[in-house]
């Protein structure tokens, strides 16, 4: 018989929010197994690799289809799962009962906008306001986002980050000693692990963001080789075709948010590790968007996609890993895969085809920007 | 029971909703403090109702705006270095608030007269606001009795004119009849050719077929070829819609029912000269936002700017700044050195040059 989790999954599943009290209950839930986990979480292989989602609900459900569904695939997500998109309530809410229910098949580790400032500019804590009623909602994940890890390190081999490396930060048992519970600070090795970025630099660099530092193929190898580690996997910027791979492989960029903010025409990708922590990257393209469950009421003036290519409802078959590149390199095998675009709206094994509720505010026209 | 019944909507409704979103995008960045504009909050509906937008799009429409300043102003600029008034023509203007902003400035009396001309629909909707805004009819000298509202026109002989038309027209019958005509009796044509006039196209040509805005550039450097006065241009909308950005953009804008076929003829930022190359314009520059940001603001402006708003993502600012650019022709109908050295500067500077 389900559990009143369960229920929720299904529920959240369908992209419906779960009740104001429930959200209490999962997020009390939720602090308390993460309060047990390292600012480093450890993980085993084999762990599929995920970075910024950014309340694009739909996406996250292509992701999961091309990566299987939470237990049967372990996952770790980067953070950066809210904000920007039209669903952080339902994505973000999603993660955390999957965490509650499978605490040791998901991981989550925090991004930069997991924090009660960016959320108040970049949409979470409206969307919170709208879809509850009040900002209670927004408040108890803001308390969850203070307990996710910082950072996690797969087979003590593949060191995961949101953002990227700190001038203070040498080794990742100083990583360790960081007193997390707290909101992202504006400077310092927390802030910089959540905002750094890698550039084709020597040494540090100044960041464009206004937080956290640009660094080098000297900082990158340096802290690899000092840790043992073979590999940073982190997210945080955008890459057009889904994952980036720098500094001669020692550092990767997974970008796992398809056609970001509805407007970037970008393709998005997820990393899976196996257990010999081979590297594959799968390449999916965005949900597309069922038209008529869009009602034509819509405020004109909003700008949101309507893929017009895919107005058919009926399901077709998903076509699966087309090998598009392969890399012949010493070290990990790396492939990727591109995924090519489904034209079926998310169909989830039980629960079935999802409906499509349309966004009460549609992203920010540039038209005329 | 009746079928339910299907109203056709008005496809160049979409194009003028467009509008709105800029005004209330202005009004955004004027709240956050990239921008000044007092006169701004009486063309967007119920001001105080209004969310900021992101910084993304305030940091856009601060390049924007702060671009087409420099360019007028530097115009405006020349036009008295060399003794004489200038002309605007503002096509497309929706709800533009640069005449206010003008006539309050330090450059008020270089102006000999200020046209703005859009939709019927638009141009009523801007006589309105007139009408309600003291502030707003005060500059251009009139109360708001003297508002009449003719054929979506504020009706009254100003420096300011607010026209209606629909520029896909053929410009030999709205243009001649509007700008060289006179439009009262005894009244010489609003638009003289014998003075220096500065046209202004900010997100109009991009909505409108390629032959029918060749039309519009060719008609003012006819006009002004034949008084023998210097033209300038500005043009600013999105361009490079063939990658993947610009395909999203394309279709989400279907959606919208706002097609581009304008922008089409401009798949590269050099590409975008061209618009006035091949119509006559002597000279013509384009830069992208991303260049302008980059280069064209200064250092203590662009310190500035970065402490007023979090700006947390740089690759899809980047990506977005991309595909909008500012294009800026020149037509000097008589190039002797004279005119080359008084004009032929004209045109944004470079104010960082580390970048």
């Amino acid at each position: 018989m389900p559990s009143d989790l369960d229920r929720q999954i299904e529920q959240l599943t369908r992209c419906e929010p779960i009740s104001e009290e429930q959200v209490k209950r999962l997020c009390l839930k939720a602090r308390e197994i993460l309060i047990e986990e390292g600012n480093v979480q450890v993980v085993d292989s084999p762990v599929t690799i995920c970075g910024d989602i950014h309340g694009q609900f739909f996406d996250l459900m292509e992701l999961f289809k091309v990566g299987g569904f939470c237990p049967e695939t372990n996952y770790l997500f980067m953070g950066d799962f809210v904000d920007r998109g039209f669903y952080s309530v339902e994505t973000f809410l999603l993660l955390l009962a999957l965490k509650v229910r499978y605490p040791e098949r998901i991981t989550l580790i925090r991004g930069n906008h997991e924090s009660r400032q960016i959320t108040q500019v970049y949409g979470f804590y409206d969307e919170c306001q709208r879809k509850y009623g009040s900002s209670n909602v927004w408040r108890w994940c803001c308390e969850v986002f203070d307990y996710l890890a910082l950072g996690a390190i797969v087979d003590g081999s593949v060191f995961c980050v949101h953002g990227g490396l700190s001038p203070n930060l040498q080794s990742i048992d100083e990583i360790r000693a960081i007193d997390r519970k707290q909101e992202v600070p504006h400077d310092g090795p927390m802030c910089d692990l959540l905002w750094s970025d890698p550039d084709d630099i020597a040494g540090w660099g100044l960041s464009p963001r206004g937080a956290g530092f640009l660094f080098g193929a000297d900082i990158t190898k340096q802290f690899a080789h000092y840790n043992a580690i073979d590999l940073i996997a982190r997210a945080h910027q955008l890459a057009m075709e889904g994952y980036k791979l720098m500094f001669d492989r020692t550092i990767v960029t997974v970008w796992s948010a398809p056609n970001y903010c509805y407007r970037c025409g970008n393709v998005a990708s997820i990393l899976e590790l196996d257990e010999h922590l081979s590297q594959e990257y799968k390449v999916f393209q965005h949900a597309p968007l069922d038209v008529q469950s869009i009602p034509a009421k819509r405020p004109p003036a909003d700008y949101f996609l309507i893929d017009t290519s895919s107005k058919s409802d009926h399901l077709r078959p998903v076509l699966f890993a087309t090998t598009t590149t392969s890399f012949a390199l010493p070290g990990p095998v790396i492939r990727a895969y591109r995924v090519s675009q489904t034209t079926t709206p998310y169909r989830h094994p039980i629960i079935g085809r999802c409906p499509l509720v349309p966004p009460p505010h549609g992203l920010e026209g540039i038209i005329d920007l | 029971m009746f079928p339910p019944r299907l109203t056709e909507r008005d496809p160049d409704a979409s194009i003028r909703e467009t509008d709105t979103d800029a005004a209330v995008a202005r009004f955004s960045a004027v709240q956050k403090g990239y921008v000044q504009d007092p006169f701004v909050r009486y063309f967007v509906p119920r001001p105080h109702l209004q969310h900021p937008r992101p910084p993304l799009i305030n940091v856009g429409t601060y390049l924007r705006g702060t671009a087409i300043d420099e360019l007028v102003d530097e115009w405006l600029v020349q036009s008295q270095s060399v003794g004489l008034q200038c002309q605007i023509v503002s096509m497309g203007a929706g709800s533009d608030t640069r005449f206010w902003r003008l006539a309050t400035g330090k450059h008020k009396d270089t102006l000999a007269r200020y046209i703005e001309i859009d939709f019927p629909e638009v141009t009523g909707k801007k006589a309105m606001a007139m009408r309600k805004s003291r502030d707003l009819n005060e500059v251009i000298g009139i109360g708001a009795t003297d508002v009449r509202m003719s054929n979506g026109g504020i009706g009254v002989q100003t420096k300011y004119q607010l026209l209606p038309a629909d520029l896909r027209q053929p410009p030999s019958t709205t243009f001649t009849k509007l700008l060289a005509t006179p439009l009262w009796e005894g009244d010489s044509p609003l638009l003289s050719p014998s003075l220096p006039t500065l046209l202004l196209f900010e997100c109009v040509l991009a909505y409108m077929e390629p032959t029918a805005s060749d039309a519009i550039l060719r008609w003012f450097v006819d006009y002004s070829s034949s008084g023998g006065s210097p033209l300038g241009a500005i043009v600013y909308e999105m361009f490079g819609l063939e990658d993947a950005f610009g395909k999203v953009m394309v279709n989400n804008l279907k959606s919208r029912n706002v097609s581009l076929p304008g922008a089409a003829p401009y798949p590269t930022v050099d590409s975008l000269p061209l618009r006035f190359l091949n119509t006559g314009f002597t000279a013509a520059r384009a830069l992208t936002l991303r260049e302008i940001w980059k280069s064209y603001i200064s250092p203590e402006e662009l310190e500035r700017i970065s402490t007023l708003e979090m700006l947390d993502e740089v690759e899809e600012l980047d990506l977005v700044l991309e595909h909008y650019a500012v294009t800026w022709g020149l037509l000097l109908p008589n190039p002797d050195a004279a005119a080359q050295s008084q004009w032929g500067g004209w045109g944004l500077k470079r104010k960082n040059p580390c970048t």
